[in-house]
């Protein structure tokens, strides 16, 4: 119903704007749209108002056509009630280089904004704080240009003039009042710090030890990996996409495939599905222990930590028994994946879920029932519906504030829809919440295992020879991982490179609702909240 | 005529510190330990029989270690605050009763003496952080002073109910009292609990350990040190764990009173260390208070509770003579 | 014929060697994957802690150890030059896993994201490859670490020479697309 109201809004507007449908189960939208420079901002002032959620904002470089240079942004709506994906695009001649933002309307744009500029050179017309986001301060190339092929200058070199100038990195330009004031000050937690996962640097003004602001500051783990896919091929990719989000690594290999298998037209074998569904799942409960464990040890419990890594211990090794890896897998292949699975790991996990489940058990008596745990979680970090939405946040932290908003089962890919498994939610958005959300989809999974091993058929694990040019296409493939919805956007150009290829990551999005989850609480909350979103660095970064 | 007594002194100056030494060095082992079974591992286990030097391979290493001291911090007090830290709780040996006669200087206000210089020790821990100059350090130091001075108010109304039915601070009058009436955790057990508490904030132990929370504050008050001046900050801590425990042993557990077949002073040990272990495991069990909800903690529960059982235990001591 | 004196100070170096070696406390730096592999080494299963290792110290200056595992971002690059320099003498540095030791899976040609190993600008002792390491390689590269140690090899901290300054490095030209 919604889909035809967004499609006759956007036709109604006119000029500035034209419109197609698309095919959602070749491409991945619903609607796409071209707009102009004066229609974008009441386009998004329309998606906002309409309750959608901006899920992607990047851009396509186009600037190596010698006819029309041209940067084209796009824009990526979508809602949590019903799924429909709407892509916008903006067209920005390369002499132009500037385009309006649209940061003030949709708060999560402001970190895509800096990103765009930190890549390409476009500029955003109207935003808060244009700096750069990824790359240090005082780089002065953009990476992810076309014409961009490294400077050939030597890394040690540029490292060590890092050093000298490192004045950005810990001065901050503390504003004139701040100086003389005796209350507030500015204290950094990280980039090297127990509790954060990976390096993350977050700026918090404070007020003795109440939180005025938290500002995280991300880019200390960027490796590379979208220019990394416009210099390899296909294959060459696989890599990377376990080394995203390591603790997850499942999830990402899965979208991969999907997404090139949907370009390709490549339909799996039962088998495959029934592999690829055991991994994840697996992979989801070695990821939610993980964060159970470091989370604990964040609050100042150490000793639940060895207890959820040993829990974890099992269940890499029943993965690194097809896989061979226990942290970084690439296992899936196009069309199929690399390793049958062997029975010892099928027997493995039929041993393994009983086992588990008794120990969930365990940690509801010792941990979720424990007066200073809930002391330290309940009411920390509440996070309201309008935030949730204005910043794109999705996975358990979007579930915890009562939205059931899971992609198995509001865009089911691979087998999903055959298995019985509940999403659970709860109402108050708050750490607690977040923690409730995490144990119950342990549970899930383990549901989802029993069927799956039940039910797993004989077959083929591969598809056999496939070609290595994907055809010319433009499309959105999206999972669901450990974090929260993890897509590629993905722009082929009919050769064996990608054009371009973004990882819309879900700690991104959700980090960056961390400033009014933290506001107006203790510098101890701040490291509760950041535990309790669950994220993992090197996916901010990419 | 001074000459026996300075004698001695200095002797048992020279046992209290090398015992202080040997102590720390086995709790730190027996910290290790427990805390590795209660993780499902082994802990330190290849350097000596079942790890038993490693700390005194930790010590070696301190003592080797380059000492720093950052250009800004305030080098007196940088200096100073280990000193501070740990002296006192050293001090704190001359009023131990360890076994019939055995103790230093029975003074008439043993108790109070213990108060007194128990409080000194957090007076290092704030200068500590301060002098260091690191934000890190004044955010430790703050949280620090606050829960030190809380936590005082507790410690000392929970003991007054034994002091009160005693009617003595003096150390060997309390033991007196208890090998003919009966020992005290049967007619205190709510002063033994607030307590326990009590000397654990004061310690600075989990789930009290707030100023030096490793995951918020990188290491808190001794951010900026290293090499022995660190060391000394574990010294003070164990030694003041040490004597938190004997005196909690002894106001409470009968001190070095217990049948025949093993030595008084061996009693004094078993019960000490008994309480030490209680402490070990409680420390590895739970997580961390936030700041705010440590002083709730301190003025809703444990002050009202330790006043209402002086009360009682006033009231019932009248009534019943 | 050396005096009596000579000898006894030998043994004392060797003493306080053993000792070093068998209480190295690292300092928690883990960048990306391979730190996840580091926190699973101190776990249960394989426990650090046998070792000596077990303390894991957050402050820099409390550390013996900085074992730098994941890749370095060229931003990231001050905060580690800077932590190294705050830990005391004697330090030692473990380059672990394949980016620390030389970029691993992200050093392409024109490459413009990383620092291809922690070796070109702090010294190192001890290197773990893999991406990442097993826990029990690891551990290997922990015990290479303390036999150096144990045989009194001076850490590379005071032997290897790095480049210091930016001018140490002549520029070179930019290749063209």
């Amino acid at each position: 119903m919604t889909l035809e109201n967004t499609h006759q809004w956007l036709l109604k507007e006119g000029e500035g704007i034209k419109v197609q449908e698309r095919d959602y189960a070749k491409t991945g939208y619903h609607l796409e749209a071209a707009v102009s420079e004066e229609k974008i901002l009441p386009a998004a002032h329309y998606f906002h108002d309409q309750k959608f959620f901006l899920e992607c904002l990047t851009c396509v470089d186009y600037t190596n056509k010698p006819e029309d240079p041209h940067f084209i942004i796009t824009y990526q709506f979508n809602r949590w009630e019903a799924v429909e994906r709407v892509l916008l695009k903006l067209k920005v001649p390369k002499q132009i280089n500037e385009a309006p933002s649209i940061a003030s309307i949709i708060p999560a744009a402001n970190w895509y904004e800096r990103e765009v500029f930190d890549m390409y050179g476009v500029r955003f017309s109207g935003h808060p704080k244009l700096e750069r986001l990824l790359l240090p301060l005082q780089s002065k190339i953009h990476p992810l240009l076309k014409s961009y092929t490294g400077t050939g200058d030597s890394d040690v070199r540029n490292s060590l003039e890092l050093i000298e100038s490192d004045q950005e990195v810990f001065d901050f330009n503390v504003p004139e009042e701040m100086k003389t004031s005796r209350k507030e000050y500015y204290l950094n937690l990280g980039p090297q710090h127990p509790s954060t996962h990976g390096v993350l640097r977050v700026l918090l003004h404070l007020d003795g030890e109440k939180i005025i602001s938290g500002e995280p500051i991300i880019g200390y783990s960027h490796r590379a990996h979208e220019k990394m896919a416009e210099v390899h091929n296909y294959l060459q990719f696989w890599p990377n996409t376990g080394r995203l989000d390591y603790v997850g690594a499942m999830s990402y290999n899965f979208c991969y495939a999907l997404a090139v298998e949907k370009a390709m037209g490549i339909v799996p074998s039962p088998r495959v599905e029934y592999i690829r569904v055991i991994t994840t799942e697996l992979n989801r409960i070695s990821s939610h222990l993980l964060w159970l464990g470091t989370y604990l040890l964040d609050l100042g419990a150490f000793t639940p930590f060895f207890y959820a890594f040993d829990e974890r211990e099992k269940t890499l090794d029943l993965l690194e028994l097809c896989t061979g890896e226990r942290l970084t897998y690439d296992y899936f292949r196009f069309g199929g994946v690399l390793n049958d699975v062997p029975q010892e790991m099928i027997d493995g996990v039929k041993k393994f879920i009983p086992e588990f489940r008794k120990r969930l058990r365990d940690y509801r008596t010792l941990i979720t029932e424990n007066i200073i745990f809930i002391k330290r979680t309940k009411g920390i970090g509440v996070l309201t519906l309008d935030a949730a939405r204005d910043y794109g946040v999705t996975g358990p932290s979007l579930r915890a504030c009562g939205i059931g908003y899971d992609l198995r089962r509001a865009e089911p890919y691979s087998i999903y829809q055959e298995f019985d498994f509940e999403i659970p939610t709860e109402r108050e958005g708050d750490a607690y919440a977040r923690y409730l959300v995490r144990m119950a989809e342990m549970e899930q999974s383990l549901r989802i295992l029993e069927q799956a091993i039940a039910r797993i058929p004989a077959g083929e694990y591969q598809s056999g020879k496939i070609p290595k040019a994907v055809p010319a296409c433009e499309i959105y493939q999206t999972v669901e991982s450990a974090r929260g919805q993890f897509g590629i956007y993905l722009v082929s150009d009919g050769t064996q490179i990608p054009y371009r290829l973004k990882l819309r990551t879900p700690s991104f999005s959700n980090l960056n609702a961390l400033g009014p989850m933290a506001k107006g609480h203790f510098v101890s909350d701040a490291v509760s909240i950041l535990g309790s979103i669950d994220i993992v660095v090197p996916e901010i970064d990419r | 005529m001074i000459f026996p007594e300075l004698f001695r002194m200095s002797i048992c100056a020279a046992i209290v510190i090398g015992f202080v030494g040997i102590n720390a060095l086995f709790l730190v082992w027996l910290e290790r330990k427990v805390s590795a079974r209660i993780q499902l591992r082994h802990g330190p286990l290849y350097v000596g029989w079942q790890g038993t030097f490693q700390t005194l391979a930790d010590a070696v290493k301190l003592l080797g270690k380059e000492l720093v001291l950052p250009k800004q911090a305030d080098k007196f007090l940088y200096l100073a605050a280990p000193l501070i830290v740990f002296t006192p709780a050293l001090a704190l040996f001359l009023v131990l009763p360890i076994g019939p006669g055995w103790i230093i200087q029975d003074l008439n206000i043993g108790m109070l003496l213990v108060f007194a210089l128990a409080n000194i020790s957090f007076l290092g821990i704030f200068v500590a952080g301060w002098s260091s100059n690191n934000k890190y350090g004044v955010l430790g130091s703050m949280r620090a002073v606050a829960q030190n001075i809380s936590y005082e108010i507790p410690l000392l109304l929970s003991v007054m109910g034994v002091i009160l039915l005693a009617g003595t601070f003096k150390m060997t009058e309390l033991i007196s009292f208890q090998q003919q009436q009966g020992w005290f955790i049967w007619k205190q057990p709510l002063a033994f609990l607030i307590f326990f508490c009590s000397a654990l904030a004061e310690a600075n132990r989990a789930p009290f350990d707030i100023p030096e929370a490793e995951s918020e504050l990188v290491a808190g008050f001794h951010t900026e040190y290293s090499g022995m001046r660190f060391a000394m900050f574990f010294l003070g801590e164990y030694t003041a764990i040490f004597v938190s425990s004997a005196i909690a042993a002894t106001l409470f557990w009968g001190g070095w009173l217990g049948p025949a077949f093993l030595p008084p002073a061996a009693w004094f040990f078993v019960k000490t260390y008994a309480i030490i272990l209680a402490v070990i495991w409680v420390r590895w069990t739970f997580p961390r208070l936030r700041s705010d909800q440590l002083m709730a903690f301190c003025w809703k529960i444990l002050t009202p509770a330790a006043l209402v059982n002086l009360l009682v235990t006033a009231f019932l001591a009248t009534w019943i003579n | 014929m050396p005096p009596e004196s000579v000898t006894q100070f030998y043994k004392i170096d060797d003493l306080v060697n053993m000792a070093r070696a068998n209480s190295l406390w690292p300092l928690t730096f883990g960048l990306a994957c391979c730190a996840i592999e580091m926190m699973g080494t101190g776990a249960a299963r394989f426990d650090l802690d046998r070792f000596g290792f077990g303390v894991f110290r957050p402050s820099p200056r409390q550390a013996d150890v900085m074992i730098v595992s994941g890749t370095i971002s060229r931003k990231m690059v001050p905060c580690i030059k800077k932590l190294y320099d705050q830990m005391p003498n004697p330090k030692y540095v473990i380059a672990h896993g394949g980016c620390a030791i030389a970029g691993g899976p992200f050093q392409y040609p024109g490459q413009y994201a990383i620092l291809e190993g922690i070796d070109k600008i702090i010294p190192v002792d001890v290197y773990v490859p893999g991406c990442p390491p097993r826990p029990e390689a690891l551990i290997a590269g922990i015990l290479a670490l303390r036999d150096k140690i144990k045989k009194g090899i001076p850490p590379a901290a005071q032997v290897v020479k790095v480049p210091t300054s930016s001018k140490e490095i002549p520029i070179t030209p930019t290749t063209p697309s």
